[in-house]
């Protein structure tokens, strides 16, 4: 045992004397207490020798750290100590591990959803950035992204994280509508500029160019309105349409929602607040107006 | 070498005379833009009479010494304001009106706001409107009054003519649509796929603005650009920029319209076209055309994109009323009130209409107007 003791590892020597340290200094402070300056001298009575409440929990708590210090102190526990202290590598490692891995595991998720990207939108041609475009990152989108919004939310916080994330959702999705919309909605002007260029090509060829620049408007505008007439009455243009005010109106709701949770901490009422109030006050005037009609006949019936 | 076929020094020369010009138009628009601008629209005076919440029934007073006994009433859209019948002197329905000797009501529906949102077409027709014609019976003391509608206001008027028979003596109808099972108009053909809940659910009312984007989507090319190239063209011209402005104030006038009803007129009219087939129920009770009696004027635009003539012209032939016309004048959905031409063909011809039936009771028999023609 002697022997064993002599034979002191390094962590358990700076153990042995941070524990005597500490026990000398804890020792030394309690003892120097009634030197101090105490706050609540004031409140004591003069000579009346009765300690504070602060010098009694200070003494109980000096108390306490040296107990402590003593048992460190004792071999058998200092030996137990550094044989632990040799073990926090191990034990930080296993702790770690799991949560590098799952570090990992969701960065590998992500770099297999972004390599299915191409597998996802084989249907559409990157190279000719496109309206086919907008169509692809909203396939990607509610393929491979959306899901992560989608995730179950828990605890206290539950239903604020999932109108949160409904309202980023909603926003993507309503981001990726009117871009699509509104390349639909510029085709026409491609497709004028197009049809232009060929006529322009052919007047040239003819030599019946005109010679008023007015007439290159006038010819490009008329074209243009035919083009937009046509398109709008597709039934792509409607659905697009559609599709835009539907992601519109679905934005606003989640958005609202989520103001909601924001405004009951203010003292403001949320508008689904007043519109409750708004649809009180509507039916009381409906009826209002109902019985006084009702009596503004029955008092000219009387007269009658 | 053989000659080019383009001329290119005519086209040269055109440039250069264009550019010549746009410098000089530049110059003379500063002096028309910084001088003051008559921009003011709906200026005839009239006096506020009646008030029910947000809507008020604005009073006229004729101007002539002959004026009609009956009383006519107004009724615009909810869409943009009825300011658009007194755009300016020279070009203003009321003004013609109360040159003829009309004694004038017109609806100003008001500014509908979030605590508006609850109103139906019910609150529109049997309560607005309903009150604001008994006001006239009982200030007038008359049985019934002369009643003339535009767009969606003529819908409301039909309806309230089938509803409120006996307080109607005289029915016009102007750019009104009833019949809404037609493909003429982009409108109609936009609204059968809108999900109307869910855009009332999300903004309450239906945003002004966001219609009058929508009107402009109709025609791009002529609302977005052609326009504003107009402008430009004739910009040093201080009449055309006064009149362009004075349009563009009541074009984006817009006020919202009360989510209830803009949803109950899209489901109810522009899907289910129900108003023509006489099942249309509002208030609980059915709206039967064939209860409209009283004599019928129903104007609309053989170039309206917003209310074809698809949409308009089979009310008279679902009417119960044996004097009935259709007029289609060769203008668009606005031209009818405001264009130089209309002023000489629209108005002028509704207050002939009204004056051949502007008599006693025994004027009103089937007889009596026969003699009238």
């Amino acid at each position: 045992m002697t022997e064993k003791r002599d034979q002191k590892t390094v962590p358990e020597s700076l153990l042995e004397a941070w524990t005597e340290a500490s026990k000398d200094f804890w020792g030394a402070t309690m003892r120097a207490w009634p030197a101090a300056p105490d706050s609540s001298r004031t409140e004591r009575e003069p000579g009346s020798g009765a300690k504070s409440r602060t010098q009694e929990s200070w003494e109980t708590t000096m108390k306490t750290v040296q107990a402590l210090t003593a048992v460190m102190g004792d071999p058998g526990v200092m030996e137990s100590v550094a044989s632990g202290i040799n073990r926090v590598p191990d034990v930080v490692l296993k702790v770690l591990r799991p949560a590098w891995e799952g570090f990992f595991q969701l960065q590998r998720e992500w770099l297999e959803r972004a390599a299915r990207i191409g597998k996802s939108t084989a249907a559409y041609d990157f190279e000719n950035l496109d309206q086919e475009a907008f169509k692809a990152w909203t396939e990607i989108y509610e393929k491979e992204f959306r899901q992560f919004l989608k995730i179950p939310q828990i605890g206290l916080t539950r239903a604020y994280q999932e109108r949160l994330s409904e309202a980023a959702d909603k926003f993507n999705i309503f981001q990726a509508a009117v871009s699509e919309f509104l390349s639909v909605l510029y085709l026409p002007m491609e497709k004028s500029n197009k049809v232009l260029q060929e006529r322009l090509a052919a007047m040239a060829e003819d030599g019946s160019l005109p010679e008023k620049s007015r007439e290159y408007y006038r010819m490009w505008i008329k074209i243009l309105e035919g083009h937009y007439m046509t398109l709008f009455k597709s039934p792509e243009y409607n659905q697009e349409l559609a599709k835009t005010l539907d992601a519109l109106s679905e934005f606003m709701a989640a958005r609202q929602k989520m103001l909601e949770d924001g405004l009951r901490m203010l003292p403001i009422p949320t508008q689904k607040e007043m519109d409750e109030l708004y649809h009180e006050i509507y039916l009381l005037k409906k009826r209002l107006k109902a019985l006084e009609k009702m009596q503004k006949q029955g008092a000219a019936q009387a007269g009658n | 070498m053989t000659q080019s076929k383009i001329s290119v020094d005519l086209l040269l020369a055109g440039l250069a005379d264009d550019a010549e010009k746009a410098q000089e138009r530049a110059q003379k628009a500063t002096d028309v833009l910084l001088e003051p601008l008559e921009t003011e629209i709906a200026t005839t005076p009239y006096e506020v009479v009646y008030q029910d919440d947000r809507v008020k029934l604005k009073h006229y007073k004729s101007t002539s010494e002959s004026g009609m006994k009956t009383p006519l009433l107004v009724v615009y859209a909810l869409i943009n304001r009825e300011t658009m019948l007194d755009l300016q002197p020279g070009r203003s329905v009321v003004q013609t009106f109360l040159r003829e000797g009309i004694d004038l009501y017109m609806i100003d529906w008001g500014y509908p706001t979030r605590k508006d949102r609850y109103l139906t077409i019910d609150d529109h027709v049997n309560g607005y409107m309903d009150g604001v014609v008994d006001f006239i019976r009982e200030k007038h003391k008359i049985p019934n009054i002369n009643l003339m509608g535009i767009c969606m206001g003529g819908t409301f008027s039909v309806i309230y003519a089938a509803l409120h028979p006996e307080k109607v003596k005289n029915l016009i109808t102007t750019v009104t649509p009833t019949n809404f099972d037609t493909d003429q108009g982009l409108l109609h053909i936009w609204m059968k796929n809108l999900d109307v809940d869910r855009l009332i659910e999300a903004f309450g009312n239906m945003p002004g603005d966001m219609m009058n984007l929508g009107f402009l989507l109709l025609n791009p090319a002529r609302l977005m650009i052609d326009k504003y190239v107009g402008f430009v063209e004739n910009i040093d011209n201080k009449s055309f920029v006064e009149n362009f402005v004075r349009m563009e104030k009541w074009i984006f006038d817009s006020p919202d319209v009360p989510g209830e009803t803009f949803r109950q007129f899209i489901k109810d009219f522009y899907q289910k076209n129900l108003l023509i087939k006489n099942q249309l129920v509002v208030g609980g009770q059915r709206v039967d055309l064939r209860k409209i009696t009283m004599p019928l004027l129903n104007f609309y635009g053989h170039f309206d994109h917003l209310v074809p003539p698809g949409a308009c012209e089979l009310l008279t032939s679902k009417v119960g009323s044996t004097d009935t016309r259709d007029i289609c004048l060769d203008t668009g959905h606005i031209g009818i009130y405001v264009s130089g031409k209309c002023q000489r063909e629209f108005a002028p011809r509704i207050v002939r209409w009204l004056r051949e039936r502007d008599g006693d009771e025994s004027a009103d028999s089937p007889e009596a107007r026969a003699a009238v023609g």
